[in-house]
């Protein structure tokens, strides 16, 4: 009697029920917080919206996949998807690459570790608007870079440069949150138990073997950690195109998603159309990220 | 369990929250009558708030029982979005000394306006202040939703010491047809006296046409907005040749395709610059400089020549309960005596006819203003129709395409954007 | 003041909640475990310029927060981005160690604290400073929720005096660096004088022990 009981109790709450308490206050904030404003962006993607003062009567018919349809036919809307699935490809291979062998490579220094983990971390907290500053100094067509290169120099130059822009882009955000993912791999190797690395040196494994065969899978969850965060905020650019180049320039070669989110929803008055971009956006988002994790976490 | 628990929890706050939206308003017509405490925003900028405080204590001084309380918003492009999210909460004051006109179209869909025809009087002493220049403030539906304040008609300003290294006049430089205009700024950059002739802000967002193409539009046109009677108009004839001679500027790099950081004109990088009365404070012992009229195709008399306001005005918000008390406050702000403290604290020019017969003292003791204040009787406003911005930047995205970036013929360009402007105009 | 009222909160409640939801996440079996994962993941998918308005309807008209702290607070309040790291990491933690601790009895909160939270305390430090860095930069929530001065925090601030100097100074774009400056120091002192404590006790010893 008693063990079926218990094992009622498995099949409904599973080996630990306690989880469920633990997860209890980030549900209620859920709930409390996100709950209602996404509801509300899904309800306004399928009806004819715009805000309103309170207490104003307005007609706000359900429109069915109108918004959608609007959405889906406008070419600034594909261009920017486009421009988006370019920044994933450059960015987020690079990020993953680049973090995880900086953060091995300062777990190994012994001298100047403070400085180097600083420097990575400080363009990471700087705010955008001075970050973009400085990147500007770099790219523009007078600009440090193009002195560097010289005659080699791309014209038109990086950030008015329509198969450029985006790029260049990339590699700014890549450069920028490069700190904070090498912070994430350096608490991540904090972990990855010594003794294989020890076992790995009784097999006489070189240094690429013992990074390839321990440090790689002894961080996994941290890479798939790294590639979905990549992604995800890969995917919600923003700050950029609005700042870097001057509002997606040049001709919309550096639109995102959700800068022409902002552009309809908030500058133009139509919140519909904007929510309309955003299901979309987080649908595929989300397809990409769970697909990912699948095949990252494969094999746990 | 537990999802079921959290489902549940969602469900009723979002029944909650939606039916938090449908709350409960309050009469106009007993708003209209009523007096009492208000709150108002004025813009973030230091001579704005200097004026706006004592604005504020000179009222609260005569009248205790009607207290005005003042905060700021955000001067730019991101008072439009905080005034938005205010409107839709009803969290916004009874005025805005900040309200710009191509943003009132949607506060007026959103109905977060208050008409201000509903005061007594209030549609004649508008017309009075302003005069003719009144009208571009009307609402298609006849209505008046924005008092109009204060403009900035922007003009011309030229480098002394860049145009003298060029080889050109730098006390009266031949500046007024295209033509003279082009040929200026050729000397200029091929002189190496500055990188560029001129340098607009060349990025995509929706208002900067404002200070490229649009003034010399209104010129050119005698006084058009971009849209008129639901037709755009920038693509006539008139249009086209505004639009080439930018092109042609660009064309030959004499204007600036990146954004650049900082302000060009101030540091020589660009010789000329269009801006408002508000740059003589600002370049003031920084640039030696001189102001001309914006060059129009074959050079008209300057006493003809229309350019672009530039204009901040004061609205009404919905939310407003003692609205008999806002509209006593926003007389008061705008009455003859305010305007004058206004012009002499901030240098921006009040949306009045005959400034220089209103205000002689100031401008005898500022000769440096009175171009300005000429330039302000003849200025041209955004249209004030629907889909305001949508229609900006549809127009900013051609000419960025066809003007800036040249990548598109202009003619075929700005037609195409024409169409959907004239489609976003009719549309309510 | 204000700047540390309001990173001071957010922090707190990150940490304490994103630990414990993180562990439930990573090393418990409970009915709802991937939809709670699922939701994790969402809630950081989307947009925040999507939910901009209805939130800010939500808080400050049908909570009545505005002028408020913990209408400033409150959505930045747990970060999903944490949890979501805590759960990573306390996945990367041998199952075997959990599964000792319960045999000797112990509760599943004395094992986070106990066991799992000093094995984490580089990923801990990564959050504190990661959800640091959110909420101090950030300026269109707390500007849209108070317009007291006296209330607002450091950011808005400084905002509102980068737009008005870089409006009209010679050199906008030194005024923006100073202002850039003066936010991110506080940061970089914080994570100079923790920054020691990445390195942790070595998780091998933990096993074995």
């Amino acid at each position: 009697m008693t063990t079926a009981i218990a094992g009622r109790r498995l099949r409904l709450l599973g080996q630990q029920p306690i989880g469920a308490a633990f997860v209890a206050p980030y549900a209620i904030f859920l709930a409390v917080v996100f709950a209602y404003p996404l509801v509300f962006a899904v309800y306004m993607s399928f009806h004819r919206y715009f805000f309103t003062a309170p207490g104003a009567i307005v007609d706000r018919p359900f429109v069915g996949l109108a918004n959608y349809w609007t959405v889906l036919t406008d070419p600034a809307v594909a261009r920017s998807f486009g421009n988006i699935a370019v920044f994933l490809v450059i960015n987020v291979p690079l990020t993953v690459g680049l973090s995880l062998v900086l953060a091995s490579a300062l777990n190994a220094a012994i001298r100047f570790r403070t400085f180097l983990r600083v420097s990575y971390y400080v363009p990471y907290i700087t705010a955008s608007v001075a970050v973009v500053g400085v990147w500007m100094f770099l790219f523009n067509s007078g600009g440090l870079v193009n002195q560097l290169l010289g005659p080699l120099a791309p014209s038109p130059s990086w950030l008015i440069n329509s198969s450029l822009a985006m790029p260049t882009i990339a590699i700014f955000v890549t450069w920028k949150q490069l700190g904070y993912f090498i912070l994430l791999y350096l608490a991540a190797l904090q972990n990855v138990p010594n003794e294989l690395y020890e076992a790995a040196d009784v097999d006489g494994a070189g240094r690429t073997r013992k990074f390839w065969s321990v440090t790689v899978p002894g961080v996994r969850p941290a890479t798939t950690l790294v590639f979905i965060l990549a992604m995800i905020t890969g995917a919600n650019l923003f700050t950029e195109p609005y700042l870097l180049t001057g509002g997606g320039g040049p001709d919309g070669a550096s639109t995102s998603p959700v800068f022409l989110m902002y552009q309809k929803g908030i500058e133009q008055g139509q919140p519909d159309v904007a929510s309309a971009i955003g299901v979309l956006l987080v649908i595929g988002v989300l397809i990409v990220s769970l697909a990912s994790r699948r095949v990252l976490e494969r094999g746990q | 369990m537990k999802s079921w628990k959290l489902a549940g929890i969602l469900a009723a706050v979002a029944a909650i929250g939606v039916a938090g939206c449908g709350g409960a308003g309050l009469s106009a017509a007993d708003a209209a009558k009523a007096h009492g405490p208000i709150t108002i925003w004025y813009s973030n900028n230091a001579d704005e708030i200097a004026w706006g405080k004592q604005m504020v204590a000179a009222w609260n001084t005569a009248h205790p029982a009607e207290k005005v309380t003042a905060q700021e918003v955000p001067a730019g492009k991101s008072s439009e979005e905080v005034i938005g999210a205010a409107i839709t909460a009803g969290t916004e004051p009874c005025l805005i000394f900040n309200t710009s006109p191509a943003a009132v179209p949607q506060f007026q869909k959103q109905a977060g306006l208050v008409p201000l025809d509903d005061f007594p009087g209030a549609t004649a002493y508008i017309q009075q202040r302003s005069g003719s220049l009144a009208t571009q403030y009307k609402s298609p539906d006849g209505k008046f939703y924005q008092l109009p304040w204060k403009s900035n008609p922007v003009q011309i300003f030229y480098n002394k010491k860049v145009f003298a290294k060029a080889g050109l006049s730098a006390t009266s430089p031949k500046l007024a047809t295209y033509a003279d205009f082009l040929a200026a700024a050729q000397k200029i950059v091929s002189s190496g006296a500055a990188k560029y002739a001129i340098l607009p802000a060349p990025s995509s967002e929706f208002y900067q046409s404002w200070f490229d193409f649009y003034p010399l539009f209104a010129a050119a046109s005698g006084g058009q907005q971009l849209v008129e009677n639901g037709k755009a108009q920038f693509s006539s004839e008139t249009g086209l040749k505004v639009a080439e001679f930018w092109r042609s500027l660009y064309a030959q790099n004499l204007a600036g395709k990146e954004t650049y950081q900082g302000d060009a004109f101030a540091d020589g990088k660009a010789g000329m610059a269009i801006v408002g009365p508000w740059a003589i404070k600002v370049y003031q012992n920084k640039v030696d400089w001189g102001v001309v009229p914006v060059p129009t195709p074959t050079g008209m008399p300057v006493n003809a020549i229309h350019t672009f306001s530039d204009a901040k005005n004061v609205a009404m918000y919905a939310s407003c309960k003692n609205r008999a008390t806002a509209w006593d406050v926003l007389k008061f702000a705008t009455s003859k005596d305010q305007d004058g403290k206004w012009l002499s604290q901030t240098g921006q020019m009040p949306l009045r006819p005959d400034l220089a017969r209103l205000y002689p003292q100031y401008f005898v003791a500022n000769p440096l203003y009175t171009g300005f204040a000429d330039a302000a009787s003849r200025t041209v406003e955004v249209p004030n129709v629907a889909n305001s911005v949508t229609i900006w930047q549809t127009f900013r995205d051609a000419y960025s395409k066809s003007v800036i970036f040249g990548t598109a013929a202009v003619k075929s360009t700005l037609d195409g954007a024409a169409q959907k402007v004239d489609s976003l105009a009719t549309s309510a | 003041m204000n700047s540390g009222i309001f990173t001071g909160g957010v922090i707190l409640c990150t940490v304490v909640f994103g630990l414990l939801a993180g562990y439930a996440l990573a090393q418990l079996q409970f009915r709802g475990r991937v939809v709670m994962f699922n939701l994790v993941l969402l809630v950081q998918v989307v947009p925040f310029q999507l939910l901009l308005v209805p939130l800010y309807v939500l808080i400050v008209r049908n909570y009545g927060l505005g002028d408020n702290y913990l209408g400033m607070i409150l959505p930045f309040a747990i970060n999903s981005a944490a949890v979501f790291i805590f759960r990573q990491y306390f996945l990367q933690l041998p199952k075997e160690m959990f599964e000792a601790a319960r045999i000797d009895g112990a509760g599943e909160l004395s094992i986070l604290w106990r066991v799992a939270v000093p094995l984490v305390r580089p990923a801990l430090l990564t959050a504190v400073l990661m959800t640091f860095i959110g909420p101090w930069n950030e300026f269109l929530w707390p500007f849209l929720v108070t317009k007291q001065v006296g209330m607002q925090p450091l950011a808005v601030s400084l905002a509102n005096y980068i737009s008005t100097v870089a409006a009209r100074a010679t050199n906008p774009f030194g005024a923006i660096l100073a202002g850039a400056c003066v936010l991110a120091a506080p940061a970089v002192a914080l994570f100079v004088i923790f920054q020691r404590y990445f390195v942790s006790t070595d998780v091998g010893s933990g096993v074995k022990g």
